[in-house]
């Protein structure tokens, strides 16, 4: 009961973002209704801050679990991670994404990949970010190929401090994700077993996606083209 | 002994160097040094528009540059929530999937070059050709097409292209079944690839496979049926998997075997398409003027013929992305080379690594 | 015999001389010379028969040309004349830490060993250079000195990847002489002589008169001999040691220029040897299929010619039709299948003349 409650509210949120109230106003249940409100309010709060686009689990597979995740993944893992993790989450609470510290993160990560109803068991994107403001970023897209739910969790470091804890034993694709993350951020992801950079020579200075690289000036001896005269 | 395997090779699909560590003919270790073919493309991306991104993710994949350029596409427009009329759907879907017959025909010709096989390389090729001749009547371009833009297409169909779609269609069914007959069932191929590299489905999962590689181990994903995106959900088509018919599931036989079949479906999906498509309709009539996607960040996937090609994009407001991912499908598979590739001999590596299918400029971009 | 009837013709000039020996060696050096001319010969029309075969196989048209002069001459004929012509011009590479004695010497070797088969095989009913009556064993024992050769050239180029070629290349050879000499051996027991022009002899009389139907058995081994025949020259299903896709070349990939094309002419050498000996086994040699027509001796060189040609134009057939076998493999299908079969075969054939004469 409840849970059809919830995807009506969720539909008639969406309905009056796009501009259409009428639904909303329509709902005879004066709870229902009032609830359809808040949650309304509390979106287009959110809509402020961030996209309007969310992410959304799309449970029409061939999965015969019950999928306990219908609605907003990120949300009710976000709660479910509070719950068992207290003090990991960061920053304020959004619809999209989960905002973690990085210090628990490893034993976040290995709940996640066994967890009976979760089993969230591919990582899908490790991405880096330079946020501005000295916060370089870790973005990681979680899929669960069983329930087909798909979440996206997200640690801020600072510069001096870059350091995230590794994830590769958990899934083995980190391994390079974070290969590639270090090459191109800096970020250490403490613990992993060959942090190297991959993409790049091995003795490359600097950290190239960063908004303030600059580019070395030579290599082994060979210019490092800037600009496109005194290209000879 | 420590080895080298490339750069330069006739059979390392591109510019990469394994290093392996053999005693004898038996492999112990394989470490891939990658970065050859690296050339900033997430730098890049950061510093021109949006519309200006469509070349650069061509040259990422350069085997299935249609791929690539579906990806970003319909990652932009669920992004800026741009909705693109009929014609432009199905158009893209027949590109997309005329794109896969060729990439896979390419994939399956490499390999059985891999494996000693110089015949069936050329005939692929030859069919390829084809399809190849197509792409240029329509963009004016056979490899680096350039052709999808963030809500619509850089050209309509030439006249004429849906009748010579078809008979291209009739001209190339029979010949799965030449491949069949002269490389798949081949007494000599099955013992060079059945049991060979074995990928059982949960390494799979945990290191990111997707596409034919994940399917031939025996887990049915594919994103066009199990995510739809585009108008995926209108055609009927079967998702080919392995099924261990010579030797284990998940061996490198499986996966020529899925990709194979996988041309013949896409040949359904052709002939759907190419029948369903409205007559009518203006390609450039949902382009932006101007790109400047809200505030947010997106993450979407879409089914190339190597795997789940995923575009992360964080826009902040501006016409010129604030940062860009590429993840690309090859570099996942390339990931698994360790783990499936010790153990075996020196032939068998090579065989393991054509059947994984990478494209190096995907691997490095 | 054509050595003596040269001498003898020789001697026929200067009456009284019972022995001379410079007559004796310009006798021996004519033929030689004129079958290294013949070597060369063949191996321009096997070289242009390679290109041209692969190409319609693989449904193109190979090198053409618009006619004499033009680029590669009309239908291509002059490619082979380009392509020698370009190896005996390029640059002799020798690697810096190769070893510089057993580099050079490993192509002469391997040319030594497919040149000194040639002299016992037959062309017609007396053109053979040395009618030896060891023939066949002396073919058997010759086709092994490629060995050798190929482990120096592997050896001594200082490149893991040529050593790997090198090594695969000896355990192939050498074991894959043990099926082709097993065939051989049933030749030997239904012929009863080793003399190869006595072995055709044997076979006259007609295409039924041929060793290979005399019984299911020496049927079953000719296929036997002439499969380990391909696997001792290296060719696909066989070309581990070269195998292009893996090792880039094997043996032979710090060669270039004329030691290049010496490995390369060997190898066609070696086809039209093991050819020869498949058809002088086996196929009847210089006889005629129909019996009492065209048997003169010089439809004998045609037909000799032809049998060799058509061995040599299935053996190209082979290598643009099927992927490679894996080194261990191979080894499998010799030691496991193609010995017990062999060696059955001799049983068999031995129990079929006793009981059927």
């Amino acid at each position: 009961m409840s849970d059809e409650r919830d995807k009506l509210i969720a539909e008639v949120v969406e309905k009056a973002l796009r501009g259409d109230m009428d639904e909303i106003n329509n709902i005879e249940d004066r709870v229902t209704r009032s609830k359809a409100k808040a949650a309304l309010a509390k979106a287009k709060r959110a809509q402020t801050a961030d996209s309007p686009h969310q992410i959304e689990a799309s449970d029409t597979g061939e999965s015969t679990a019950p999928n306990t995740l219908s609605g907003n993944p990120n949300q009710k893992v976000g709660e479910r991670i509070s719950e068992k993790f207290p003090d990991s989450r960061d920053g304020e609470v959004a619809d999209t994404h989960i905002q973690l510290k990085p210090d628990q993160w490893n034993e976040i990560a290995t709940w996640l990949k066994t967890e009976e109803d979760l089993l969230f068991d591919s990582l899908q994107c490790i991405t880096g970010m330079d946020l501005g403001e000295n916060v370089l970023e870790a973005r990681y897209n979680l899929h669960s190929m069983k329930h087909r739910n798909a979440i996206e969790i997200r640690i801020a470091v600072s510069r001096e401090i870059a350091q995230i804890p590794s994830i590769e034993q958990v899934w083995r694709i980190g391994d390079w994700f974070e290969r590639e993350t270090y090459d191109m951020y800096g970020i250490r992801f403490t613990g992993h077993r060959d942090l190297r950079r991959i993409l790049l020579p091995e003795d490359w200075e600097g950290w190239p996606l960063r908004k303030d690289y600059e580019v070395q000036e030579t290599y082994h001896g060979i210019m490092v083209p800037k600009v496109k005269e005194g290209w000879e | 002994m420590v080895l080298n395997i490339g750069p330069q090779h006739p059979s390392t699909h591109g510019v990469l160097r394994l290093q392996v560590k053999t005693d004898g003919e038996i492999i112990s270790e394989i470490k891939p040094f990658i970065g050859y073919l690296h050339r900033c493309f997430e730098k890049h991306c950061e510093n021109v528009t949006y519309e200006q991104v469509i070349p650069f993710t061509d040259r990422c994949d350069y085997l299935a540059s249609m791929a690539n350029n579906f990806g970003y596409v319909v990652a932009m427009e669920e992004l800026m929530e741009i909705k693109v009329p009929e014609r432009v759907e199905y158009i893209r879907v027949i590109m997309a999937e005329l794109q896969r017959i060729a990439s896979h025909l390419l994939a399956l010709g490499t390999f059985g070059l891999d494996v000693g096989a110089f015949t069936p390389f050329l005939y692929m090729f030859r069919d390829r050709e084809r399809i190849l001749d197509m792409f240029e009547m329509t963009c004016g371009a056979r490899l680096l097409y350039n052709y999808m833009w963030v809500g619509g297409l850089s050209h309509d169909l030439p006249i004429g292209f849906v009748e010579s779609a078809f008979r291209f269609l009739d001209y190339f069914e029979p010949k799965i079944e030449e491949y069949n007959n002269i490389l798949t069932y081949n007494k000599i191929f099955i013992e060079r690839t059945a049991d060979v590299g074995v990928m059982p489905a949960d390494v799979a999962i945990s290191y990111g496979v997707s596409g034919p590689n994940l399917r031939g181990s025996g887990v049915k994903w594919d994103i066009r049926k199990d995510e739809p995106y585009s108008i995926y959900d209108r055609f009927d088509f079967d998702v080919p998997v392995g099924i261990g018919e010579k030797g284990n599931l998940g061996d490198c036989w499986d996966r020529f075997n899925v990709r194979l079949t996988e041309m013949g479906e896409s040949i359904k999906i052709l002939r759907q398409a190419l029948t369903q498509i409205p007559k009518n309709g203006d390609v450039h009539q949902t382009i932006p003027k101007k790109i400047r996607p809200p505030k947010g960040s997106i993450y979407k996937r879409t089914e190339t013929p190597r795997g789940d090609l995923g575009f992360y994009i964080i826009s902040d407001g501006s016409p010129i992305p604030n940062r860009l991912k590429m993840r690309s499908p090859a570099f996942t598979a390339l990931s698994v080379l360790d783990e499936i590739g010790r153990g075996w001999m020196l032939s068998d590596v090579i065989a393991i690594l054509g059947s994984l299918d990478i494209v190096l400029g995907e691997i490095d971009r | 015999m054509t050595v003596d009837n040269l001498y003898n013709w020789l001697m026929g000039f200067f009456p009284g001389i019972t022995e001379s020996p410079i007559l004796l060696i310009i006798a021996i050096l004519v033929p030689c010379l004129a079958l290294f001319l013949f070597i060369a010969l063949y191996a321009l029309v096997a070289i242009y028969g390679e290109l041209k075969v692969s190409s319609f196989m693989q449904d193109r048209v190979g090198p053409m040309g618009q006619g004499v002069g033009l680029h590669a001459g009309k239908w291509g004929l002059l490619q082979p004349v380009a392509d020698a012509l370009k190896l005996l011009t390029k640059e002799d590479l020798i690697p810096e830490k190769a070893d510089k004695t057993l580099f050079i010497m490993a192509p002469f070797m391997i040319f030594i060993g497919a040149f000194i088969a040639f002299v016992a095989i037959p062309f017609g009913e007396t053109l053979i250079i040395a009618d030896l009556n060891i023939g066949i064993f002396y073919l058997l024992a010759v086709g092994s000195l490629a060995v050798i050769a190929l482990i120096l050239a592997g050896w001594s180029s200082n490149n893991k990847w040529s050593l790997y070629g090198g090594m695969r290349s000896a355990a192939q050879i050498i074991s894959y002489e043990i099926p082709a000499g097993v065939s051989i051996v049933i030749v030997i027991m239904l012929t009863g002589t080793l003399n190869m022009q006595d072995i055709i002899k044997y076979q006259d009389g007609g295409l039924f008169n041929w060793i290979i139907f005399a019984n299911p058995f020496t049927f079953i081994a000719f296929f036997i001999y002439f499969i380990s025949g391909i696997a001792e020259t290296n060719r696909t299903p066989f070309d581990i040691p070269e195998a292009e896709s893996e090792i880039v070349g094997g043996f032979h990939t710090e060669y270039s220029g004329m030691r290049f094309a010496f490995f390369f002419l060997s190898e066609y050498a070696n086809m039209f040897v093991v050819s020869g000996i498949a058809s002088t086994g086996f196929l009847g040699g210089w006889q005629s299929p129909i019996s009492g027509y065209f048997n003169t001796p010089s439809w004998g060189v045609f037909w000799m010619l032809s049998k060799i040609m058509f061995l040599v134009f299935v053996m190209m057939w082979f290598r643009w039709t099927f992927p490679r076998l894996r080194v261990d493999q191979l080894m499998n299908v010799c030691w496991k299948v193609f010995l017990p079969i062999g060696l059955l075969n001799i049983f068999g054939v031995g129990i079929w003349t006793l009981i059927f004469g």
